[in-house]
């Protein structure tokens, strides 16, 4: 928070906080796993709607440009498969890369910036 | 002596001061009675937890500054560094929704978050903001986040439509997410706790049901919170870091 170097006593009192930190995750080995099963149970609920969203949304979209453009059954069919592709796309990408981006390129920004890196000095 | 159960009930929106302004409807309503006092509960916590700088920071310090910290680590985590100038936001959203799911689980309160004009209103902006952002900082370059790479030519024409309406679908994925989980779980409670009203003194089953039903919404309020703000970072990280 201070943008100066905290005098000698703060650093030390750091020290001992890491320490016990430290101390205290050793002691509770269980303690990891919470970020891990939250991100599970993220994943878990949000995978489960989003195919379903996909398919009805873009079916939606086919029969509104049936609607607008007199193509009758073209529309609907061809969005109905585009809307199931769409939505295994996303499932495929939300389960493959559950801490990396969303998109095609190999995972450079989900990587960084393991868990506790975090300081009062970086806010 | 039959109990007249209506479970879907809750989610009527009401209209407190009536309120029309050139025909259009800008009553009012209990919705935004709830979402004020939501923005209300969210600023008086921050200002409460900031208000002394405590070096050992105190509850309300401290509450402040774990939800910072925990969203601007999720925000350094999945965006990068060069999120960081989102954080006010993704913190806001954050913050509104979860208290916005926390206050729909007060008895006799009324859920926002069950409400999909409320959810899709966020999702939307959320949507919009990140196409900004991305064409902003990219310009035309963005729209090749659209065409993946190495893909032979022919097969772009099926890649490209698939990857637009994957993009497209994001805000309603997004809100529909919210607002069916937390529809779904109030109603489902509303439900129990009719069998609970109807039944007499075999009601206790039902009741002791959705006794644990509470505590899995609660899970689900703050769980939901999370989803959306994350998916928000994933979007945002999509539109900064592009590939």
């Amino acid at each position: 928070m201070s943008e100066n170097r905290p005098p000698d006593p703060l650093a030390r009192l750091g020290e001992e906080i890491d320490k016990a930190r430290a101390e205290r995750v050793r002691r509770q080995p269980v303690v990891g796993d919470r970020s891990a099963m939250q991100q599970g149970l993220g994943l878990g609920v949000r995978i489960g709607i989003e195919l379903v969203v996909a398919i009805v949304v873009s079916t939606g979209l086919g029969w509104a440009i049936d609607r607008w453009f007199g193509t009758r059954p073209w529309g609907m069919i061809v969005l109905f498969f585009l809307g199931v592709a769409a939505g295994m796309l996303n499932v495929y990408r939300a389960v493959t890369g559950v801490r990396g981006p969303v998109g095609y390129r190999s995972s450079d920004a989900g990587t960084t910036a393991p868990k506790g890196q975090w300081d009062d000095e970086d806010c | 002596m039959a109990i007249e159960i209506r479970p879907l009930e809750q989610f009527t929106v009401e209209r407190l001061i009536p309120l029309h302004i050139g025909g259009v409807d800008v009553s009012y309503t209990n919705a935004a009675f709830l979402m004020t006092i939501a923005v209300m509960l969210v600023t008086a916590l921050i200002m409460l937890g900031t208000r002394k700088h405590a070096l050992i920071p105190g509850r309300w310090q401290s509450l402040a500054e774990m939800s910072y910290e925990f969203v601007a680590d999720m925000v350094e985590s999945n965006v990068g560094h060069a999120g960081q100038q989102f954080f006010p936001f993704v913190f806001t959203l954050f913050m509104f929704i979860l208290f916005a799911n926390f206050l729909g689980m007060v008895p006799y309160s009324f859920a926002v978050t069950g409400q999909i004009v409320v959810t899709f209103a966020l999702a939307a902006v959320v949507f919009i903001g990140v196409t900004i952002v991305g064409i902003v900082r990219h310009g035309f370059h963005f729209l090749r986040l659209f065409v993946p790479q190495g893909v032979p030519a022919v097969l772009l024409i099926l890649l490209v439509p698939i990857e637009l309406l994957s993009y497209c679908i994001r805000p309603f994925t997004l809100s529909i997410r919210l607002f069916a989980n937390i529809l779904a779980g109030h109603t489902m409670l509303a439900i129990f706790a009719g069998f609970a009203a109807s039944i007499g003194l075999f009601g206790i089953f039902p009741l002791g049901i959705n006794i644990l039903l509470v505590a899995l919404e609660v899970l689900v309020a703050a769980l939901q919170a999370y989803v959306f703000v994350i998916l928000t970072c994933l979007y945002l990280s999509d539109a900064i870091n592009l590939h």
